[in-house]
């Protein structure tokens, strides 16, 4: 498998004019935007599978939710609506009009691993090129100690396929890590030589 | 500003922050222009938030399912027109 590396993308809190329409945009949160914007960047034309991993999702407005519930508040139906963990995929598949096949997962820290060995799934289908985007939101002080998380919203992507490019090699390694989007970003920009996850990845020349 | 203009504004507003209209400002709502479909775009989702809003606004509490509803909604005149008769704050 390997994979082509591209920093061009601004992802900071206020990124170039969006390509998603205003009423769509209006109810993701930062990283869901992020993750929009490279997804279209990745995808332009709605080719190739979609896979969004996050580990905790927006859990901002999840907890907003929990803690309306718990006083007996009714809770938002627009916040409702998003409170699955494939709504980022859902606003996106709208605005870009894609139809093909798209995932949504939660891996408990595992997240690389995951959409890598989901990824090989839908390339060994024959699909020519798969997009995965990893990405976090702020998580809620409630939560600090309680989760490992990054200290702000981060989203990365990677756009997979059989083709020219870096491979992507795997090996095992005796002590799980648990890497954030921060730690993939590092790693594709050559700041550190391999990724450890559930395994470790290395890009190799092509 | 006599209190007509004054609930227009604060309507427009409601709609606005509620429904995190995050492109749109009091003066892009046109009074009788529809707020659903065509007009300001507003979907099904976004009228439960309004009938949420309306109710811990003005304590006005409206059956989602009513005829009657859908005429409220209708534009920023027919929802002003619903605060007038039946606030209770």
């Amino acid at each position: 498998m390997s994979c082509a590396g591209d920093s061009r993308y601004d992802i900071s809190a206020s990124p170039s004019p969006s390509k998603l329409p205003a009423m769509l945009r209006r109810r993701l949160d930062g990283a869901g935007r992020a993750t929009c914007e490279i997804l279209s960047a990745l995808d332009p034309d709605a080719n190739y599978p979609l896979i969004h991993a996050s580990r905790h999702g927006d859990a901002t407005h999840t907890l907003n939710m929990l803690e309306a519930l718990a006083q007996g508040d009714p809770v938002s139906p627009a916040r409702f609506s998003m409170s699955v963990h494939n709504a980022v995929l859902g606003v996106h598949s709208i605005a870009a009009r894609h139809y093909r096949p798209m995932q949504a997962l939660g891996a408990c820290g595992h997240e690389l691993d995951a959409l890598l060995c989901e990824a090989q799934g839908y390339l060994m289908e024959g699909h020519a090129a798969v997009v995965v985007v990893f990405s976090e939101g702020s998580v809620p002080s409630a939560y600090r100690g309680h989760t490992q998380s990054p200290e702000g919203p981060c989203a990365v992507g990677l756009r997979l396929s059989w083709g020219a490019g870096k491979k992507l090699v795997a090996s095992d390694i005796p002590h799980p890590a648990y890497p954030t989007p921060l730690d993939v970003i590092a790693w594709l920009n050559s700041e550190i030589p391999h990724l450890d996850g559930y395994r470790r990845w290395q890009l190799e020349a092509g | 500003m006599n209190e007509t203009h004054d609930l227009t504004l604060e309507l427009k507003r409601l709609i606005i922050d509620t429904l995190e209209l995050e492109d749109i400002t009091p003066g892009d709502i046109e009074p009788d222009a529809p707020l659903f479909g065509d007009g300001l775009g507003l979907d099904s989702i976004d009228a439960l938030e309004l009938g949420l809003a309306l109710q811990k606004r003005y304590g006005i509490k409206l059956d989602a399912e009513a005829e009657e509803t859908h005429r409220h909604f209708a534009s920023l005149n027919t929802l002003q027109s619903l605060v007038e008769t039946r606030r209770v704050d």
